[in-house]
């Protein structure tokens, strides 16, 4: 079943690559249409995510390699990065503050519960930091994984359309704010939008998550 | 030649997460590793030359990676009939917010220091 299950994810994978494709929108993004289209045909076959996670298992193999090939437009654009370190580094770290800051407050005023609140503060960051970060202040690990899939792909299908519905057009700082609200996922919309956008998104990508894990610590303590 | 790039791509990975293990290094290993190749790169200790295809096939399909992960979400049908709409509304806020705020905020200071070094020069 496992060999049926790579198949059917690589075949719609595929599929929705061609979607996008032929309808460029925000919701034909693949990542999320994909992802809607196998648990809508894991649901109707009564086929458990239990039951689907050694496929899982090994079509993720490739994802820390992939994601350290990200080195490579980071390569490519490092002199713009190093040219504009400053204004990247400020506008990263008070942008993930913010997106903390907003994702606890926004949980708190729908009276969701403590556990909830602090799972929010670490949504934006890729997963193995976010579940750390999460244990650290006391969110749940399991939930954790699932904001940071919900923000990844909320940032996919929304992350360009918002940045020029917010008349930025710049691609450093497109790049820069898909990065570090939407991670690995966003990145991956990011590296198809332009290389200077992968590059930059990737290197925010990297910088949200260490400054998350160091400031958040005593930076939730502050806002909850 | 190709399969040999992505397969040099997972050995430094690999490497990545036993230098992380074993030196606790608080960031993820897949972090560290791309940073640990962007400094092999500009060193010149391994060529554009040797990674340059595998990277870009990987880079292409990255979110491919991370569909049978977000495929996980499924498990989580009872939280989203309870709370879902908050969730949502959480996410995408903070989501905007953090957004809006990085971009405008390194777009407004690059124009700034843009500005200021033309006037010195």
């Amino acid at each position: 079943m496992t060999f049926i299950y790579i198949v059917l994810t690589i075949a719609v994978y595929l599929s929705s690559r061609m979607l996008a494709r032929r309808f460029p929108s925000p919701f034909t993004t693949p990542v999320f249409t994909s992802t809607a289209v196998l648990i809508v045909l894991l649901l109707l076959a009564d086929v458990s995510y239990e039951q689907y996670t050694p496929a899982k298992d090994m079509m993720t193999f490739l994802l820390g390699p992939a994601t350290v090939a990200l080195a490579v437009p980071l390569y490519h654009n490092r002199d713009v990065l190093r040219d504009r370190l400053i204004p990247a580094a400020a506008g990263l770290i008070v942008g993930t503050l913010s997106t903390i800051a907003s994702a606890v407050w926004i949980a708190s005023a729908f009276g969701l519960s403590d556990t909830i609140q602090a799972t929010s503060a670490v949504k934006a960051v890729t997963t193995p930091v976010a579940i750390e970060a999460a244990v650290i202040i006391g969110g749940d690990p399991a939930l954790a994984a699932a904001f940071v899939m919900v923000a990844g792909i909320f940032g996919a299908v929304f992350g360009p359309f918002l940045l020029t519905a917010m008349n930025i057009t710049d691609p450093f700082s497109r790049g820069l704010g898909i990065g570090t609200v939407s991670h690995g996922i966003g990145t991956s919309q990011a590296v198809l939008e332009g290389p200077v956008q992968g590059a930059v998104s990737s290197a925010a990508m990297g910088f949200a998550a260490i400054v998350t894990s160091f400031v958040l610590p005593w930076f939730f303590p502050l806002i909850q | 030649m190709f399969v040999g790039q992505i397969f040099l791509l997972t050995l430094l990975y690999q490497l990545s997460v036993v230098i992380v293990t074993f030196l606790h290094i608080p960031i993820p290993a897949s972090v560290f590793g791309m940073i640990v190749l962007l400094v092999l790169l500009s060193k010149g200790l391994i060529h554009m030359h040797y990674v340059e295809k595998g990277a870009a096939f990987l880079n292409k399909h990255l979110a491919f990676f991370f569909i049978p992960i977000a495929v996980g979400l499924m498990a989580y049908g009872g939280l989203i009939k309870t709370d879902g709409l908050a969730l949502i509304v959480m996410i995408a806020g903070s989501s905007i917010i953090g957004l809006f705020v990085t971009a405008a905020l390194t777009d407004r200071l690059s124009k700034k220091v843009k500005g200021q070094r033309r006037e010195h020069s």
